[in-house]
Protein backbone atom coordinates (compact mmCIF):
# COMPACT_ATOMS: atom_id res chain seq x y z
CA UNK A 1 0.00 0.00 0.00
CA UNK A 2 1.29 3.46 -0.84
CA UNK A 3 0.48 6.76 0.78
CA UNK A 4 -2.56 7.77 -1.22
CA UNK A 5 -5.36 6.57 1.04
CA UNK A 6 -8.17 9.06 0.90
CA UNK A 7 -9.32 11.32 3.68
CA UNK A 8 -12.71 9.56 3.58
CA UNK A 9 -11.11 6.12 4.04
CA UNK A 10 -9.28 7.37 7.12
CA UNK A 11 -12.47 8.94 8.46
CA UNK A 12 -14.37 5.63 8.10
CA UNK A 13 -11.60 3.72 9.87
CA UNK A 14 -11.51 6.32 12.66
CA UNK A 15 -15.27 6.10 13.21
CA UNK A 16 -15.19 2.30 13.31
CA UNK A 17 -12.12 2.20 15.56
CA UNK A 18 -13.71 4.68 17.97
CA UNK A 19 -16.69 2.33 18.43
CA UNK A 20 -14.41 -0.51 19.51
CA UNK A 21 -13.90 -2.31 16.19
CA UNK A 22 -10.51 -3.96 16.78
CA UNK A 23 -9.92 -4.76 13.11
CA UNK A 24 -10.50 -1.11 12.14
CA UNK A 25 -8.22 0.06 14.96
CA UNK A 26 -5.51 -2.36 13.81
CA UNK A 27 -5.69 -1.17 10.21
CA UNK A 28 -5.73 2.48 11.27
CA UNK A 29 -2.68 2.05 13.51
CA UNK A 30 -0.76 0.20 10.79
CA UNK A 31 -1.55 3.00 8.33
CA UNK A 32 -0.44 5.61 10.84
CA UNK A 33 2.91 3.84 11.12
CA UNK A 34 3.25 3.56 7.35
CA UNK A 35 2.70 7.31 7.02
CA UNK A 36 5.30 7.87 9.76
CA UNK A 37 7.85 5.61 8.05
CA UNK A 38 7.48 7.19 4.62
CA UNK A 39 7.45 10.75 5.93
CA UNK A 40 10.45 10.16 8.15
CA UNK A 41 12.44 8.58 5.36
CA UNK A 42 11.41 10.75 2.42
CA UNK A 43 11.11 14.15 4.09
CA UNK A 44 13.50 14.07 7.02
CA UNK A 45 16.05 11.77 5.40
CA UNK A 46 17.01 10.02 8.63
CA UNK A 47 15.94 6.40 8.29
CA UNK A 48 17.43 5.68 11.72
CA UNK A 49 14.69 7.92 13.21
CA UNK A 50 11.87 6.12 11.42
CA UNK A 51 11.30 3.44 14.07
CA UNK A 52 10.93 6.05 16.84
CA UNK A 53 8.62 8.22 14.73
CA UNK A 54 6.52 5.14 13.93
CA UNK A 55 6.24 4.26 17.62
CA UNK A 56 5.24 7.85 18.42
CA UNK A 57 2.55 7.75 15.71
CA UNK A 58 1.29 4.42 17.02
CA UNK A 59 0.83 5.55 20.61
CA UNK A 60 -0.51 9.02 19.82
CA UNK A 61 -3.00 7.67 17.28
CA UNK A 62 -4.24 5.05 19.74
CA UNK A 63 -4.76 7.69 22.42
CA UNK A 64 -6.29 10.21 20.00
CA UNK A 65 -8.91 8.01 18.31
CA UNK A 66 -11.34 7.97 21.22
CA UNK A 67 -11.25 11.77 21.51
CA UNK A 68 -11.84 12.73 17.89
CA UNK A 69 -14.81 15.03 17.25
CA UNK A 70 -14.31 15.28 13.49
CA UNK A 71 -13.05 12.04 11.86
CA UNK A 72 -12.55 13.85 8.55
CA UNK A 73 -9.80 15.90 10.23
CA UNK A 74 -7.87 12.79 11.27
CA UNK A 75 -5.49 12.63 8.31
CA UNK A 76 -4.41 16.26 8.82
CA UNK A 77 -3.91 15.54 12.53
CA UNK A 78 -1.79 12.46 11.71
CA UNK A 79 0.54 14.31 9.32
CA UNK A 80 0.89 17.18 11.80
CA UNK A 81 1.79 14.70 14.54
CA UNK A 82 4.32 12.88 12.36
CA UNK A 83 5.83 16.16 11.15
CA UNK A 84 6.22 17.36 14.74
CA UNK A 85 7.84 14.06 15.79
CA UNK A 86 10.35 14.41 12.92
CA UNK A 87 11.07 18.02 13.91
CA UNK A 88 11.69 16.95 17.52
CA UNK A 89 14.17 14.37 16.28
CA UNK A 90 15.97 17.00 14.23
CA UNK A 91 16.18 19.39 17.18
CA UNK A 92 17.62 16.67 19.41
CA UNK A 93 20.24 15.90 16.80
CA UNK A 94 21.61 19.46 16.83
CA UNK A 95 24.57 19.63 19.20
CA UNK A 96 25.24 15.92 19.15
CA UNK A 97 28.93 15.15 18.79
CA UNK A 98 29.96 14.40 15.24
CA UNK A 99 31.48 11.01 14.71
CA UNK A 100 34.82 10.99 12.91
CA UNK A 101 34.99 7.22 12.65
CA UNK A 102 36.42 6.60 9.20
CA UNK A 103 34.38 3.46 8.61
CA UNK A 104 31.44 1.73 10.18
CA UNK A 105 32.68 -1.81 10.83
CA UNK A 106 29.14 -3.19 10.91
CA UNK A 107 28.53 -1.96 7.40
CA UNK A 108 31.76 -3.47 6.17
CA UNK A 109 30.83 -6.88 7.58
CA UNK A 110 27.13 -6.72 6.73
CA UNK A 111 26.39 -4.38 3.82
CA UNK A 112 22.61 -4.45 4.32
CA UNK A 113 20.74 -2.29 1.81
CA UNK A 114 19.89 1.19 3.09
CA UNK A 115 16.27 2.21 3.67
CA UNK A 116 16.51 4.27 0.47
CA UNK A 117 17.76 1.31 -1.53
CA UNK A 118 14.98 -0.84 -0.17
CA UNK A 119 12.32 1.69 -1.23
CA UNK A 120 13.95 1.74 -4.66
CA UNK A 121 13.89 -2.08 -4.77
CA UNK A 122 10.17 -1.88 -4.02
CA UNK A 123 9.66 0.22 -7.18
CA UNK A 124 10.50 3.85 -6.42
CA UNK A 125 12.42 5.58 -9.21
CA UNK A 126 16.08 5.86 -8.19
CA UNK A 127 16.65 9.20 -9.97
CA UNK A 128 13.52 10.69 -8.39
CA UNK A 129 14.67 9.59 -4.94
CA UNK A 130 18.06 11.26 -5.50
CA UNK A 131 16.44 14.42 -6.91
CA UNK A 132 14.07 14.61 -3.93
CA UNK A 133 17.05 14.43 -1.59
CA UNK A 134 18.55 17.48 -3.28
CA UNK A 135 15.43 19.61 -2.66
CA UNK A 136 15.25 21.84 0.42
CA UNK A 137 13.37 19.91 3.16
CA UNK A 138 10.50 22.44 3.18
CA UNK A 139 9.91 21.80 -0.53
CA UNK A 140 10.41 18.04 -0.18
CA UNK A 141 7.69 17.96 2.50
CA UNK A 142 5.17 19.64 0.20
CA UNK A 143 6.00 17.27 -2.68
CA UNK A 144 5.63 14.18 -0.48
CA UNK A 145 2.32 15.23 1.05
CA UNK A 146 0.77 16.78 -2.05
CA UNK A 147 2.06 14.61 -4.92
CA UNK A 148 2.85 11.28 -3.32
CA UNK A 149 0.36 11.03 -0.48
CA UNK A 150 -2.46 12.90 -2.21
CA UNK A 151 -3.27 15.52 0.44
CA UNK A 152 -5.13 18.58 -0.81
CA UNK A 153 -3.48 21.99 -0.91
CA UNK A 154 -5.75 23.00 1.97
CA UNK A 155 -4.66 20.02 4.09
CA UNK A 156 -0.96 20.61 3.36
CA UNK A 157 -1.47 24.23 4.41
CA UNK A 158 -3.08 23.06 7.66
CA UNK A 159 -0.20 20.67 8.41
CA UNK A 160 2.58 23.12 7.59
CA UNK A 161 0.99 26.37 8.79
CA UNK A 162 1.58 27.92 5.37
CA UNK A 163 -1.04 29.75 3.33
CA UNK A 164 -2.54 27.79 0.42
CA UNK A 165 -0.85 30.24 -1.98
CA UNK A 166 2.50 29.46 -0.37
CA UNK A 167 1.93 25.71 -0.62
CA UNK A 168 1.18 26.11 -4.33
CA UNK A 169 4.25 28.27 -4.84
CA UNK A 170 6.53 25.78 -3.08
CA UNK A 171 5.06 22.89 -5.02
CA UNK A 172 5.56 24.75 -8.30
CA UNK A 173 9.20 25.54 -7.49
CA UNK A 174 9.83 21.99 -6.31
CA UNK A 175 8.35 20.53 -9.50
CA UNK A 176 10.53 22.80 -11.65
CA UNK A 177 13.63 21.85 -9.66
CA UNK A 178 12.83 18.13 -9.83
CA UNK A 179 12.20 18.28 -13.56
CA UNK A 180 15.47 20.15 -14.14
CA UNK A 181 17.37 17.68 -11.96
CA UNK A 182 15.82 14.63 -13.61
CA UNK A 183 16.56 15.91 -17.11
CA UNK A 184 20.17 16.82 -16.33
CA UNK A 185 21.17 13.37 -15.06
CA UNK B 1 15.05 27.44 -30.78
CA UNK B 2 12.96 30.60 -30.39
CA UNK B 3 13.78 33.26 -27.75
CA UNK B 4 11.62 33.16 -24.59
CA UNK B 5 8.77 35.65 -24.94
CA UNK B 6 6.38 37.22 -22.42
CA UNK B 7 4.03 34.38 -23.34
CA UNK B 8 6.74 31.89 -22.31
CA UNK B 9 7.05 33.69 -18.95
CA UNK B 10 3.28 33.40 -18.48
CA UNK B 11 3.45 29.66 -19.24
CA UNK B 12 6.22 29.21 -16.68
CA UNK B 13 4.15 31.02 -14.05
CA UNK B 14 0.96 29.08 -14.74
CA UNK B 15 2.11 25.64 -15.76
CA UNK B 16 1.48 24.03 -12.36
CA UNK B 17 -2.04 25.41 -12.21
CA UNK B 18 -2.55 24.17 -15.78
CA UNK B 19 -1.35 20.66 -14.96
CA UNK B 20 -3.44 20.60 -11.78
CA UNK B 21 -6.57 21.47 -13.75
CA UNK B 22 -7.01 24.77 -11.94
CA UNK B 23 -7.13 27.04 -15.00
CA UNK B 24 -10.21 28.03 -16.93
CA UNK B 25 -10.75 26.57 -20.40
CA UNK B 26 -9.66 29.74 -22.22
CA UNK B 27 -6.37 29.89 -20.30
CA UNK B 28 -5.76 26.19 -21.01
CA UNK B 29 -6.43 26.74 -24.70
CA UNK B 30 -3.97 29.66 -24.76
CA UNK B 31 -1.24 27.48 -23.21
CA UNK B 32 -1.91 24.65 -25.65
CA UNK B 33 -1.87 27.04 -28.64
CA UNK B 34 1.43 28.53 -27.45
CA UNK B 35 3.01 25.09 -26.92
CA UNK B 36 2.03 24.11 -30.46
CA UNK B 37 4.44 26.75 -31.74
CA UNK B 38 7.05 26.93 -28.94
CA UNK B 39 9.10 23.76 -28.56
CA UNK B 40 10.78 25.04 -25.38
CA UNK B 41 7.48 25.51 -23.54
CA UNK B 42 6.12 22.25 -24.95
CA UNK B 43 9.17 20.44 -23.49
CA UNK B 44 8.66 22.20 -20.16
CA UNK B 45 5.02 21.15 -19.95
CA UNK B 46 5.78 17.54 -20.95
CA UNK B 47 8.77 17.36 -18.60
CA UNK B 48 6.68 18.56 -15.68
CA UNK B 49 3.89 16.16 -16.58
CA UNK B 50 6.38 13.26 -16.48
CA UNK B 51 7.87 14.51 -13.20
CA UNK B 52 4.44 14.71 -11.57
CA UNK B 53 3.64 11.22 -12.90
CA UNK B 54 6.84 9.84 -11.36
CA UNK B 55 6.01 11.44 -8.00
CA UNK B 56 2.47 10.08 -8.03
CA UNK B 57 3.73 6.61 -8.90
CA UNK B 58 6.20 6.85 -6.01
CA UNK B 59 3.22 7.42 -3.71
CA UNK B 60 1.92 3.95 -4.61
CA UNK B 61 5.18 2.15 -3.79
CA UNK B 62 4.58 0.02 -0.70
CA UNK B 63 6.85 0.18 2.30
CA UNK B 64 9.18 -2.84 2.71
CA UNK B 65 7.35 -5.94 3.91
CA UNK B 66 9.56 -6.41 6.97
CA UNK B 67 8.81 -2.84 8.12
CA UNK B 68 5.11 -3.49 7.62
CA UNK B 69 5.37 -6.77 9.54
CA UNK B 70 7.09 -4.99 12.44
CA UNK B 71 4.37 -2.31 12.41
CA UNK B 72 1.69 -5.02 12.50
CA UNK B 73 3.42 -6.75 15.43
CA UNK B 74 3.70 -3.47 17.38
CA UNK B 75 0.01 -2.78 16.83
CA UNK B 76 -1.05 -6.25 17.98
CA UNK B 77 1.18 -6.07 21.05
CA UNK B 78 -0.29 -2.68 21.96
CA UNK B 79 -3.90 -3.78 21.46
CA UNK B 80 -3.39 -7.06 23.36
CA UNK B 81 -1.67 -5.19 26.17
CA UNK B 82 -4.47 -2.59 26.45
CA UNK B 83 -7.13 -5.32 26.23
CA UNK B 84 -5.52 -6.93 29.30
CA UNK B 85 -5.73 -3.56 31.04
CA UNK B 86 -2.06 -2.64 30.53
Amino acid sequence: MGGTDSKAEYATLVRDAATGDRDAMERLLIRAQEVAYRFSLLVCGHPEDAEDVMQDALLKTYEHVGRIDDPSAFRTWLYTTVRNACLMKRRRRIGEPTSFDPVDPVRVVDPAPSADERLIEQGMDRRLRAALNRLPPAHRMVVVMREMDGLSTKDVAAVTGLSEANVKQRLHRARLALRRDLEQR
Amino acid sequence: MSEPSSECAAILANVSAYLDGELEATACAAIEAHCATCSSCARLVEGLRRTIGLCRHAGTVPIPEDVRARARDSVRRLLDDRARGG
